[in-house]
């Protein structure tokens, strides 16, 4: 062999490059692009969007209650998270299935950079997710009748959810390099999602997955949650950064900032894992903060009219549309039911903490009505009636006893004012029926309608409410009577009676 | 003066299989061509130089940096083109799309600058028009332009081909041999080839390689001149020749050690190439 003279000196080139960290950056805002526009990610997040908008629109009957509210918003990040999981795998495996794998090895960027690169383009999609998130939130929080306050960690976990399985996808990628992986993976999740049956809230081990949404029918006041949402928004973020950074040492990243990386993150993990799943099982402190909410709670009272109106602190401004039903009530009520000064107390059953669906006893105390912590649709007229009841029988436990004529009295009060008399009527009776005999819910004990009263009332209720009204207030004494009969009220009230003798035992 | 490379004692081994054997040059910018049967090692010296293998033995440094080490291989990847030979693409790139992306894994991070680059190796290799085309809609010469400028974005100053031309049609061929002759003009261009004509259009030097080594290294012109007076017509196939093939005109045309009275033919680059592997002991097929 033979080394040839040098003929002319080598060129020294100025180059463009710029280095390292700029140049992840770079390939990281082109794989966003890419990874965005990607066709599952669009229809993840189409998807995602129109279910905001579906949802929130009628949520919570217009009266959300924020604390649940913020966690209303982990649920369909998971959808987008799978999106991004399935592209950001895609991507990862893109040189390996074109056969430019070779070529690329040569180039100045090494494999673990180009994951690094990869690990953060599922970032804006992150962002994204929080955009939707604080858009579906503050939708909800600008309804006029928003209590509560939300939680920053439980609404991070959404967009920290997509992070986490976005890097997941980077990993699966970079250790399988195949393009069939993610799919199956997807597939495995959906199933679990949808069909799986996981370990209850209480449970340490459900607040492994990423997101642990639980939400009851009655809403808790904040502080009584006892969620460990900071510890889990810990637990994922660190889980999500450990997923990157093993995902970048699989691909040969062995330097300090990568180890570091690694072992900070995963120490983040598994402290936010840990101390989550302690978090689940309540402290002495909340179980007594508990009992005492649920007991003799810290109520902020207020006067409206002549009756007095006590909350809890954060769903104190609903005072003013509970005043406005027992206002509507007692219009139409007669004899000294129309003024008579009534107590609406909040009541909750906290002991076993959010997502238990306990029922509130009703009150033997007189001229008192409970309110939930709910309110808007169904529970309209079910505070309604309740109030009504109270006028009728004078307390809630009487009220939940009547088996007389008084009833057909207690539901025209409870309904007759409200825009649609006869919907009040379906969605107030536990079967959402209009004949036949039925529980009437309200927000303690229920009440109940025979067959014959319902006939009654439903009359009553096809009637122009003003002719009743006169008849209402000219006949309390004989209406309000225990031991009325269903027939003679409705005789009083001008409308034909039930067609047989009707008994509570119907 | 410095050799913009410059490898000593390279030898590489495929299992029992010699790739390379102490194989040494120096090259200095303008256009080398490398020529070798298949199997010679042309490609396997490419990817070692590229940085895509390491050798077992030797070294090697370009423009004064030693791949040995994770910083100097850092820094030959940053003066490196590489077109491999059979180039990998990413079909739903756009030609664009493409070039920036490895733009961006050349470290070209700055985006505006970047931009302007891939728009300007897109442009040399006359790929302008179509630069927002996906790559699966572009004919197989397009898409070589493509891995072309790919290598030559970041105007590296040391561009290794890999049998650039192999699959293009004359009039593809000819348009990439300007592509090679400009991109050869202040740097320095490695070209594996199995086109004579290539070499002799192209190259101001040519090497030879057979069986991991080098066989021949110098000027086009000496590899011609290695077959003077060993070329000659004749009527008949000669038996004696090396190689011998029936012309256009209907006489025959031979290689090796002419028998005395034999009609001389000028020589060709070919004729050397032919001649030096047969000096190798290589077989000889024409």
């Amino acid at each position: 062999m033979s080394a040839v003279a040098v003929e002319e000196s080598a060129p020294v080139q100025t180059p463009l490059h710029d280095r390292g960290a700029r140049a992840v950056l770079a390939l990281a805002r082109f794989e966003a692009r890419r990874l965005l526009l990607s066709i599952p990610v669009v229809i993840a997040f189409v998807a995602y969007v129109a279910w905001i908008v579906w949802r929130t629109r009628d949520s919570w009957d217009g009266n959300p209650v924020l604390q649940d509210a913020d966690r209303a918003t982990q649920s369909m990040p998971m959808l987008v998270g799978l999106a991004v999981l399935l592209c950001a795998a895609r991507a990862v495996v893109r040189s390996e299935r074109h056969g430019t794998e070779p070529h690329f090895a040569t180039l100045v960027l090494q494999p673990w950079r180009r994951t690094a690169a990869h690990a953060l383009s599922v970032v804006p999609a992150a962002l994204l997710t929080a955009v939707c998130v604080a858009g579906q939130f503050g939708w909800e929080a600008l309804k006029p009748g928003a209590v509560g306050h939300g939680s920053p960690a439980e609404l991070a976990v959404g967009p920290l959810t997509v992070l986490a399985f976005g890097t997941l996808g980077v990993l699966l990628g970079r250790l399988t390099m195949s393009a069939f992986a993610a799919p199956l993976l997807v597939v495995v999740l959906l199933f679990v999602f949808v069909l799986g049956t996981g370990p209850s809230e209480a449970s340490g081990l459900s607040w492994l997955a990423p997101a642990v949404p639980v939400i009851g029918p009655d809403s808790l006041p904040s502080d009584l949650l006892g969620r460990p949402a900071a510890w889990h928004a810990l637990y994922l973020a660190g889980a999500a950064l450990c997923i990157a950074f093993l995902a970048m040492a699989v691909a040969g990243g062995r330097g300090a900032f990568v180890r570091a990386g690694l072992a900070l993150s995963l120490a983040a993990a598994v402290t936010g894992g840990v101390l989550q799943a302690r978090g689940v099982t309540p402290s002495p402190e909340l179980t007594a903060a508990r009992e005492h909410a649920s007991t003799d709670p810290d109520l902020t009272c207020a006067e409206h009219g002549g009756s007095t109106y006590c909350a809890l602190p954060e769903w104190a401004p609903r005072t003013g549309a509970w005043a406005e039903v027992v206002d509507r009530v007692q219009a139409v009520a007669g004899g000294s039911a129309h003024d008579r000064p009534l107590v609406v107390r909040q009541r909750i059953d906290a002991r076993y903490g959010p997502g238990t669906d306990a029922s509130i006893p009703a009150s033997t105390e007189p001229h008192r009505v409970t309110v939930g912590t709910a309110w808007g649709g169904n529970r309209v007229p079910e505070f309604s009636s309740a109030v009504a009841a109270v006028l009728v029988a004078g307390t809630e436990a009487a009220g939940s006893e009547l088996c007389d004529g008084r009833m057909v009295t207690v539901m025209w009060l409870s309904l007759s004012w409200q825009d649609d008399p006869m919907d009040a009527l379906r969605r107030v009776r536990l079967d959402d029926s209009v004949t036949g005999s039925a529980i009437v819910l309200s927000p303690t004990d229920p009440l109940s309608m025979t067959e014959g009263q319902t006939d009654v009332v439903r009359r009553l209720l096809e009637n122009p409410p003003a002719g009743t009204g006169a008849r209402v207030k000219k006949h309390w004494a004989e209406l309000t009577a225990p031991g009325v009969t269903t027939a003679r009220v409705a005789e009083l009230l001008g409308v034909p009676g039930p067609k047989k003798a009707d008994s509570c035992e119907d | 003066m410095t050799p913009t490379v410059s490898a000593s004692g390279l030898s590489l081994h495929y299992g029992r299989t010699r790739a390379l054997d102490d194989v040494s040059l120096r090259l200095t910018p303008g256009v080398t061509g490398l020529l070798g049967p298949n199997g010679a090692g042309k490609t396997t010296l490419l990817r070692v130089l590229a940085t895509a293998v390491p050798a077992d033995r030797g070294a090697f440094t370009v423009l004064g940096h030693d791949p040995g080490t994770s910083r100097g291989r850092q820094e030959v990847r940053r003066r490196l083109g590489y077109l491999p030979q059979t180039p990998g693409f990413h079909p739903d790139f756009t030609a664009f799309e493409f070039v920036d992306y490895v733009a961006i894994l050349k470290e070209l991070a700055d985006r505006r600058e970047r931009h302007r680059e891939v728009r300007r190796v897109l442009e040399e290799v006359d790929l302008g028009d179509v630069r927002g085309r996906r790559i699966k809609k572009l004919s197989g010469g397009m898409r070589q332009r493509v891995a072309l400028a790919a290598a030559l974005v970041g105007d590296p100053g040391f561009l290794v081909l890999d049998e650039p031309t192999v699959g293009l049609d004359p009039e593809q061929r000819m348009r990439f041999r300007e592509l090679i002759a400009e991109a050869g003009e202040g740097r320095t261009v490695l070209l594996s080839t199995h086109q004579t004509e290539d070499v002799a259009m192209l190259c101001h030097r040519v090497i030879v390689m057979a069986a991991g080594a080098v066989r021949f290294d110098g000027t086009p012109a000496e590899l011609t001149a290695r077959a003077a007076g060993r070329v000659w017509s004749s009527t008949e196939k000669d038996p004696g020749a090396k190689a011998g093939w029936r012309t256009g005109t209907g006489s025959f045309r031979n290689v090796g050690d002419p028998p005395p009275g034999a009609e001389p033919a000028a020589p060709t680059l070919e004729d050397g190439y032919l001649l030096v592997l047969d000096d190798a002991g290589t077989e000889v097929a024409a």
